[in-house]
């Protein structure tokens, strides 16, 4: 019997420290709810590539996209990349607590936004991520970790997609690291997004929601049309170089030098600002262009 | 006896645990910093310059007048939007709308930011040459005259204990019965929150749309260093309430990157009809 005490007491030492050290790392701050976005963000017009750091091969497949390509039957139901689709549309957000499904222990968390219903899992329980030949999806493969108050979570695996609303491409290759900070009852997510093949250096860009337990949100019930329903069964829009007739209508509109709204690193800072006084601006004859919203 | 034992196991594992969290940050021998430079998150001081990745035709040129589509301005706000004229701005000195406080940090440029004392951070911004102090310990807005930057009162925030018992549900005491922070709810601070009043009325862009002396700015500030460059940087988030001018309070973010001197710092007075 007297043996049994120490051995006890050390089992009760053990298995603190185990709940202390257990795989899934308790939360710094609760990020779970309802989040209703405030979004006031940019880059809705065709040949907008501003404060966008793009190389050429990324400037020359944004210049082929053509706005019919969002009407082919495959793209209609098609969410946007999370960290696209978090920002723009309608991105109303639920963050839950994503719980391993034979243990019921937590393992991460799990984002869901409105348009056309894309869900996220972060997983924090040191799982790594897969092979480089593991399949791609709109969300990606996530691991994160607390930097004291902050989730940062690293994204991989991602389609290829888009930067904007407007065909400014993402590769495969690229992955996302994002920051997740809560500030009361505000949240904003930051996002570092790493593009070898489109972009020249890391592109970051924030979004907030405010908490709002009330919100509900709805299902996002989408219908593909046929083929051939909207665009003509076997062709896909797009611009040959050279030929896309629409893309100085957004510089002339708004009076910005064409070579400006091409972005690059270089316009993103302000020393660009004097740049773009020696710069040609076409007289503003233009007053509509193309536009998407969601 | 066994029963004892398990008795006398678990009395000193809280013992201990509660003694463990009175050494923490309230206790006698770790004692709060005694100046907000000594507590500080992180070091934001030095050479800053703002990257514009969103907002780009709002920050980097001066928008058409009228232009507020992502501005949540109610119809007074409109009609003083519709008012605006930067030459008569210019001519009657309040070139420097623009520059205040609501606005300065979305103005592309350079910022210096230095502890002026141990208490006060102080960031210098090239653009409009302006400058504003974050004043750390409880400050209160002085009866002075409002000014473009008004009075900023600062603190480092997240280190508010996090919202968790003793694991069973129930709270946890010290040994006299008082309320005890564990070592699992302690948590550091890690962003810097800055609550700005007092502001003269200025401009939320370039175009003049406006916000009031009513208006209140609250601004988070967190550093990070990217994984890809291993640049630093500062995300600014901005939540900008104006009742006067706005139907709900308009969330605005910038960030900067950290750079190794003072090259290209560039200070240009307050010119109401150029983006800087």
């Amino acid at each position: 019997m007297r043996a049994t005490i120490p051995l006890f007491a050390l089992l009760v030492l053990l298995a603190g420290a185990a709940n202390a050290q257990f795989a899934f790392a308790p939360p710094a701050v609760d990020l779970t709810g309802e989040w209703a976005p405030r979004v006031y963000n940019t880059h809705m017009d065709i040949g907008d590539y501003t404060g966008m750091p793009i190389n050429e091969e990324g400037r020359l497949r944004a210049q082929s996209w053509h706005p019919d390509q969002l009407d082919l039957p495959e793209n209609l139901c098609r969410p946007h990349p999370i960290d696209h689709g978090l920002r723009v549309s309608v991105s109303q957000l639920r963050i839950t607590n994503e719980l391993d499904p034979e243990t019921r222990l937590p393992v991460g968390l799990r984002l869901h936004v409105w348009w056309q219903e894309p869900e996220q899992v972060i997983y924090m329980d040191g799982r790594p991520h897969p092979s480089p030949n593991a399949p791609h999806k709109w969300s990606g493969f996530s691991t994160g970790r607390w930097e004291r108050n902050t989730l940062v979570y690293r994204t991989t695996h991602l389609k290829e997609a888009y930067l904007s609303r407007t065909g400014v491409p993402k590769s495969p290759k690229a992955e996302v690291t994002t920051r997740m900070h809560r500030y009361g009852n505000l949240l904003t997510i930051t996002f570092i997004i790493h593009d070898p093949a489109y972009l020249t250096q890391p592109y970051i860009r924030e979004s907030s929601w405010i908490l709002d337990p009330n919100q509900v949100i709805p299902t996002y019930p989408c219908e593909i049309t046929p083929e051939g329903a909207i665009v003509p069964a076997g062709k896909v829009p797009s611009f040959l170089p050279g030929q896309n007739d629409v893309l100085r209508d957004f510089p002339t509109e708004y009076g910005i030098p064409f070579e400006a709204a091409l972005g690059g690193a270089e316009t993103m800072y302000p020393e660009y600002i004097k740049k773009m006084k020696t710069m040609k601006v076409a007289p503003r004859t233009t007053t509509e262009h193309y536009r998407r919203t969601q | 006896m066994a029963r004892r034992g398990i008795l006398l196991v678990a009395a000193v594992a809280l013992l201990l645990s509660v003694h463990a969290a009175g050494q923490g940050r309230g206790g006698a021998q770790n004692a709060p910093p005694a100046t907000a430079r000594a507590a500080a998150a992180f070091d934001m001081t030095g050479y800053w310059v703002s990257e514009v990745t969103e907002k780009w035709r709002y920050r980097m040129l001066v928008p058409d007048k009228g232009d507020y589509q992502m501005v949540p301005l109610n119809p007074e706000g409109r009609k003083v939007a519709a008012a605006w004229d930067p030459a008569r701005d210019q001519a009657s000195g309040e070139a420097c709308r623009s520059y205040g406080a609501v606005g300065l940090l979305q103005v592309p440029g350079r910022l210096h930011i230095t502890w002026q004392d141990d208490n006060t951070l102080r960031l210098d911004a090239d653009s409009g040459t302006q400058t504003r102090l974050f004043r750390f310990g409880g400050s209160q807005p002085p009866n002075a005259e409002p000014s473009w930057q008004g009075h900023s009162a600062a603190m480092w925030g997240g280190g508010e204990p996090r919202d968790r018992r003793d694991g069973f549900g129930g709270p946890a005491q010290d040994p006299t019965g008082r309320l005890a922070v564990i070592p699992a709810q302690r948590k550091e601070s890690d962003y810097l929150k800055v609550t700005t009043t007092r502001m003269r009325p200025g401009y939320l862009q370039k175009n003049g749309i406006p916000y009031s002396g009513n208006a209140l700015l609250e601004e988070y500030f967190d550093l990070f260093s990217d994984p890809y460059t291993k640049n630093t940087w500062v995300a600014l988030t901005q939540v900008v309430t104006d009742p006067q001018y706005l139907i709900e309070p308009l969330i605005m973010h910038a960030h900067f990157k950290k750079l190794p001197d003072a090259s290209g710092w560039d200070p240009t007075p307050c010119r109401a009809d150029e983006p800087r």
